[in-house]
């Protein structure tokens, strides 16, 4: 295939997309030059892979490449970030999760903008990751397994975990009265 | 019952990933569970609550404008000169691919549009010529005989929704037989019937929707036929008779009608 018609596909198939890479790389890196060098660089990338793309899900192809250039990003430039990605999930839930995985019943009050991008930006890369694609790009989890190059199984463990972190620090008040009431529902778990 | 597996069954339902079975057991569950139902609601809150809380971040211009800048032969180029030339490189690169990807699209559709319409010409070309064969060999050549053309086109007039133009040809060895009403191209038509020699000329009339045109001639199964537009009418001429004498006879019905 040639670089001409490698181009006319990707502008036609993955083009559209560039939202879609240019929000995870940004969510992933932090800041905005970060990511449109990683975006720039997963283009590039991309095109030349363009001839192995068999055609199905050009956004799911795309946010792969983006996301393996944000990880050789992280790499060179926040090696301790990569290093939660990289971890075995064990090991970041006792890192990053001191709660329980059980969703409070308490209605959760209305976060006001700041305060959930604040909490997003709090998580771990790696769940940062799967958050940011089941709910900003309402992708599937299979789609997600195929990006974060992780089984469903990891999928569905990571988000809940993502979910169960983004509850805690937007429920701040709530949190230590469900603590500190001994016979609550939580009183016989551990932590 | 509260095990991380459960959690992600719940994250799973909320999130329509569940497979029907297990959906709807799940939802057997919660009209048991009080707290199941509140984990369900507790979860969906907080995903409305990310989903119209967080930012999403689009491209900026800047970006989009770097990526169209990429070419496949210079991917790495990253100087503005190098840009240029890229951007240079793209534009005349593509846009002749462009055109000519327009260009054949036009082509494409006006092929169609022509072959569409021949074979629209070739069927009526058959019909007439059909007509014309049954016309010789049965005994319904004229529905009014008469070589008076003044008696031809109001009978003519009377029998179609419009009026004729009924003319006698001004060449040798002409004579008109008379008319009959025959059924063309989906609607009732004018036939004018001459005798050319020993040869039966049927002329066949009947309202245009079109310009006018020349008279476009072909011959099918040993018959000549010319057809064109003119002055508001549809005209296909069918004879037998030899090509030199089937121009001769257009050409008369043309002037007759042009002097009408």
């Amino acid at each position: 295939m040639s670089d001409d018609e490698n181009w006319r596909r990707f502008e036609l198939l993955a083009l559209p997309h560039v939202d879609a890479a240019y929000n995870l790389a940004r969510w992933l890196t932090h800041n905005d030059q970060d990511a449109q060098d990683v975006v720039q660089e997963a283009v590039v990338r991309a095109m030349r892979y363009m001839g192995s793309f068999r055609g199905d899900n050009a956004r799911a192809w795309l946010l792969q490449i983006v996301r393996h250039a944000c990880f050789s990003w992280l790499k060179e430039n926040r090696p301790a970030e990569r290093l939660a990605l990289d971890d075995s999930d064990e090991s970041l839930q006792d890192i990053a999760a001191p709660a329980t995985d059980e969703p409070h019943s308490v209605a959760m009050r209305k976060a006001d903008r700041l305060q959930i991008n604040q909490a997003i930006a709090a998580l771990p890369a790696a769940y940062r990751e799967v958050l940011v694609l089941r709910e900003l790009e309402d992708l599937s989890y299979n789609d997600i397994a195929r990006i974060a190059d992780i089984p469903v199984g990891t999928v569905m463990s990571r988000l809940a975990r993502a979910r169960t972190l983004m509850r805690d620090a937007l429920t701040p008040v709530a949190r230590p009265v469900l603590r500190t009431v001994p016979r609550s529902t939580q009183a016989g778990r551990t932590t | 019952m509260k095990s991380h597996s459960d959690a992600q069954q719940v994250n799973a339902f909320v999130d329509g990933e569940m497979d029907l079975a297990s959906q709807l057991e799940m939802e057997e569950r919660m009209r048991q569970d009080a707290g199941l139902r509140e984990q369900v609601e507790g979860l969906r809150q907080l995903q409305e609550t990310i989903r119209e809380g967080a930012d999403y971040h689009e491209a900026p211009a800047e970006l989009r404008k770097r990526v169209a800048t990429l070419t496949p032969s210079k991917p790495t180029a990253r100087s503005h000169r190098a840009d240029m030339a890229v951007a240079i490189q793209r534009w005349l690169g593509w846009r002749p691919t462009v055109a000519s990807f327009g260009l054949m699209a036009v082509l494409a559709v006006s092929l169609n549009l022509a072959w569409l319409r021949s074979s629209q010409d070739d069927r009526l070309l058959d019909d007439v010529v059909a007509s014309h064969v049954r016309s010789t060999l049965g005994q319904h050549l004229v529905d009014v005989a008469s070589s008076d053309h003044h008696t031809v086109k109001p009978w003519l007039s009377s029998k179609l929704d419009f009026s004729p133009p009924v003319n006698d040809l001004q060449i040798p060895d002409s004579v008109f037989l008379g008319g009959r009403v025959d059924y063309l191209d989906g609607r009732p038509v004018a036939a004018l019937v001459y005798r050319q020699g020993a040869h039966v000329v049927n002329s066949f009339v009947w309202p245009s929707a079109g310009k006018d045109s020349k008279p476009s001639f072909s011959a099918e199964r040993g018959f000549q036929t010319a057809h064109w537009s003119q002055a508001g009418m549809n005209h296909w001429v069918i004879s037998d008779v030899n090509v030199e004498e089937f121009k001769a006879v257009v050409r008369a019905v043309q002037l007759a009608e042009g002097e009408r």
